[in-house]
């Protein structure tokens, strides 16, 4: 099944950096955690709910090392030699990806739905009002993955900014006694509340499609594992921030990061400034969701070996519109069953697939440059 | 095409025939040894006075026949050529030549016997004195402009650039106006990719007319239809000469004032020829200002209609109930209230560009005080809507190369608002974003340095630092040379 001509079906616009893998580590990925993590991990663990998101992230950050374990020693990205591998095989583990992207990106999608439904609108929305989301989300589909470490780029400033502006807004008013004592909670509902936000927490598979398609450099695993650990660091201390400002009614306090600076005294004379603050870091987060989807259409392409994007981001996009239309009044089942059922998808195929990937680096690669 | 005869009478004949128009004008005399002559030019065009005087007139009193080693009297052209005492003369190949020197304002000296001709470069044409342009104006800082004549602009160039790295190449574009199009660029230091790049599209288009450099603006941008730009313009040699001298390289069109330059950053439309000249800290306030105005003008009266219909939180309660008073009454919805005043602004604008200027401060009268006055006291408008648009067209032209764009987009949030709320808005603000993430002008990605970061060309962008952290050309450009200053310890 060996096939000696590597990169069927990338091409050079989804090439992506070390920098820009450890920046959608560090201000990408969190933005992902600030919605409905922090009431979920409040509900389940109480005052200890960095503890499981602390082990979330020891897991994801293991698996993000093995990924880039695995993209080390040669010149060829890990996908080249992937394809190096199996050939037209290698078309299956593409249609796989799609697949996990897709599922991957279905809460997601509900939640920022609803998130834009009390955010963004004081009167009744329309069931329509989200569905410009997919127009946006079909034109990122289109794009090679160079634009994802781009944005990357340019988050830094979109998600830093804004993000350390609502804390600052915040920290002030936070007691951060309401987190003690440590290990108060049960270490099973700790458990529980580490199970319940599995689909938060898949950080080393959304970046596996950036690692998979950058050329490794000496100096880039410390680059990113350092990325990840600012992250993981703003993200415990968000979640602390938070639990200390609402504490007993944190699980109620959903879109956390919407409201967290609600209680800054100088909003009573602006007006809620912080909603310009809490807008910027919705770009970043429908920048992640949108990125879910352009994963999964650039898997399917490379899949069917097409570098047309129209068509598999349009039927896409409006498979998951129609799902949206009528899924949000089911948002509770459907979480239910995903984190309660079907979490166990996202814990094999984020363990498997580093270790799946390893086993490239160990065949012999006869047609070194 | 074919090459001239020695029969005067045939080549003239033929001339005629090739230019029939009547501003084609031929002026006949004789040499002292009586060889007929003639100078074949375009009225109006040409220095008679300088024709007159050093060619016809040397040429009228010198014998032009001399013998040849078989004894034979013949013309040479070497006689001719030292006859006319003009610096720029040329032979042409053929009547093709002949006939495109003469519509560029050059005239043809023609003489029996002799089986070509002579170019002489006597153009005169009516050109514009070099002037502060109306569009780049500088409290401090040089104030020369470009002009129309590229002649002059190349020489305005090569007088702030005297090095022999400053190269011209200059192409014919237009099948009909075959207009000098002059590419520059300092060797050593612009890319040489972006160069040849330049080059190989000019030469690989067709086009009738090319009136003015936006015309080859638009051929050269890489998306056609984008409402950002992807090529720098300016009207000031000194900011042209800086970005050849950062490692860009530079367009100038015949007939037009504004020169180009690429690749283009987005960056640029923030900076000012005087950021340059001042403090760095007063650049940097200054940037940040413009920075900030140009989302107030963009953004400003979309939010203000979604607060008003989507989203109150926007507003803080005490303004909220100010607006709310003022608006209680009004026909109109917030949105097409607010269509209403931008409409009004966009043809009030429109309108005072056109209008002569004395009638002009009637119109700032009638538009200003009369229509908004009433309209408002009419209960037709609302006072915040007008100060809201208003505040918005003056942040606007703080940055005046955005203008055209920010017009655009606030037309555009604007709907988004009215039908959205803020998360069109937010929507719209993702989409232009990933839009510029993804354009590029020349190879350069246009939302450099931000992304891709480049933490060394920050030095130059929201923030200005002083002129010795400055030492290195943009990163992003791709120098062949990057240090641009250096000091004496370090020589």
């Amino acid at each position: 099944m060996s096939n000696t001509k590597p990169n069927l079906y990338a091409t050079a616009n989804d090439e992506t950096y070390g920098r820009q893998i450890a920046f959608t580590a560090a201000f990408i990925l969190p933005a992902a955690k600030l919605l409905e993590a922090p009431s979920i991990l409040a509900k389940y663990a109480a005052g200890d709910l960095l503890v499981p998101a602390l082990l979330h992230f020891l897991l994801q950050g293991g698996l993000l090392l093995a990924l880039l374990f695995a993209a080390t020693g040669s010149d060829k990205t890990l996908f080249e030699r992937l394809e190096s591998m199996l050939g037209k095989g290698a078309r299956v583990v593409y249609f796989f990806l799609t697949s996990y992207f897709v599922f991957s990106a279905l809460l997601p999608l509900l939640d920022l739905e609803k998130y834009v439904y009390a955010a963004f609108f004081d009167t009744a929305p329309t069931s329509f009002s989200f569905a410009m989301f997919f127009l946006l989300s079909a034109f990122i589909c289109m794009k090679g993955l160079k634009t994802v470490g781009r944005s990357a780029d340019i988050c830094l400033f979109l998600f830093l900014l804004p993000f350390l502006a609502l804390l600052g807004m915040s920290v002030f008013e936070t007691d951060f006694t309401h987190l003690l004592p440590l290990f108060g909670t049960k270490f099973g509902d700790s458990m529980y509340a580490f199970t319940k936000t599995t689909p938060h927490f898949n950080d080393a598979l959304f970046l596996l499609p950036l690692i998979g398609n950058y050329r490794h450099k000496k100096g880039d695993i410390p680059k990113i594992m350092a990325g990840y650990s600012v992250g993981s660091f703003l993200t415990l201390f968000f979640l602390a921030v938070f639990f200390g400002l609402f504490s007993s009614i944190a699980a109620r306090e959903h879109y956390a990061f919407s409201k967290i600076a609600q209680y800054f005294p100088a909003l009573k004379i602006t007006g809620r400034i912080d909603l310009v603050f809490i807008y910027a870091l919705t770009v970043v987060l429908l920048f992640y969701t949108c990125f879910l989807l352009q994963y999964a259409t650039s898997f399917f392409c490379r899949g069917i070996g097409t570098q047309k994007k129209l068509i598999p981001s349009a039927v896409l996009n409006f498979g998951l519109f129609l799902f949206v239309l009528f899924f949000n009044r089911r948002y509770n089942a459907l979480y239910a069953l995903i984190s309660g059922k079907l979490f166990w998808i996202f814990w094999l195929v984020a363990a498997m697939l580093p270790l799946f990937f390893l086993l490239p680096k160990n065949q012999k690669e006869d047609n070194r440059a | 095409m074919n090459t001239l005869s020695e029969n005067l009478d045939k080549n003239l004949k033929e001339l005629k025939k090739l230019l029939p128009s009547e501003d084609i004008l031929t002026y006949e005399f004789d040499s002292q040894d009586r060889v007929h002559c003639a100078i074949v030019y375009a009225d109006g065009v040409v220095n008679k006075q300088l024709l007159g005087d050093l060619v016809a007139r040397p040429i009228s009193k010198t014998s032009l026949k001399s013998k040849n080693e078989g004894g034979r009297y013949e013309i040479k052209f070497e006689t001719i050529e030292k006859t006319a005492l003009f610096p720029e003369l040329k032979q042409p190949k053929d009547f093709s030549e002949a006939v495109k020197e003469i519509l560029d304002g050059n005239s043809l000296l023609l003489v029996d016997g002799l089986k070509t001709g002579l170019i002489v470069g006597a153009k005169l044409l009516p050109v514009r004195t070099v002037m502060e342009p109306p569009t780049d104006i500088a409290v401090k800082g040089p104030r020369e402009g470009f002009i129309e004549d590229v002649k002059t602009n190349m020489s305005l160039v090569r007088k702030r650039l005297k090095t022999p790295d400053l190269r011209f190449q200059t192409l014919r574009v237009g099948k009909r106006s075959d207009t000098a199009v002059t590419v520059c660029w300092l060797e050593g230091t612009a890319n040489t990719e972006v160069k040849d790049r330049i080059l190989e599209k000019l030469n690989s288009f067709s086009i009738d007319n090319v009136p003015d450099s936006s015309y080859i603006a638009a051929l050269l941008a890489p998306r056609k239809h984008s409402v950002f730009r992807s090529i720098g313009t300016t009207e000031k040699p000194d900011i042209f000469t800086a970005k050849l001298a950062e490692g860009r390289v530079g367009i100038l069109v015949d007939g037009s004032p504004i020169a180009l330059t690429a690749p283009f950053l987005l960056t640029e439309d923030l900076q000012s020829s005087e950021d340059y000249f001042i403090s760095p800290f007063m650049a940097t306030i200054f940037r940040l200002l413009r920075l900030i105005a140009v989302f107030v003008a963009v953004l400003l009266p979309a939010f203000y209609v979604s607060a008003q219909i989507f989203k109150m939180q926007l507003l803080p309660l005490g303004l909220m109930l100010t607006i709310a008073s003022s608006v209680r009454e009004l026909p109109l919805s917030p949105s097409l209230e607010m269509f209403v005043v931008l409409l009004l602004l966009e043809v009030l604008k429109e309108a005072s560009i056109r209008m002569p200027k004395y009638v002009g401060m009637s119109l700032s009268i009638v538009g200003a005080l009369v229509l908004g006055e009433t309209a408002v006291s009419a209960g037709f408008l609302s006072t915040p809507a007008i100060i809201i648009v208003a505040f918005s067209g003056i942040c606007l032209y703080t940055v005046p190369n955005f203008v055209e764009t920010g017009s655009i987009l606030r037309w555009v949030f604007l709907i988004i608002a009215g039908s959205m709320g803020p998360f069109g808005i937010v929507l719209f603000c993702a989409f232009l974003l990933y839009y510029l993430l993804s354009s590029d002008s020349f190879g350069t990605p246009i939302l450099a340095p931000f992304s891709p970061l480049i933490p060394r060309d920050l030095r130059d962008t929201a923030i200005k630092y002083d002129l010795f952290r400055l030492k290195r050309r943009p990163k992003i450009l791709q120098s062949e040379n990057e240090t641009r200053l250096t000091s004496n310890k370090e020589n």
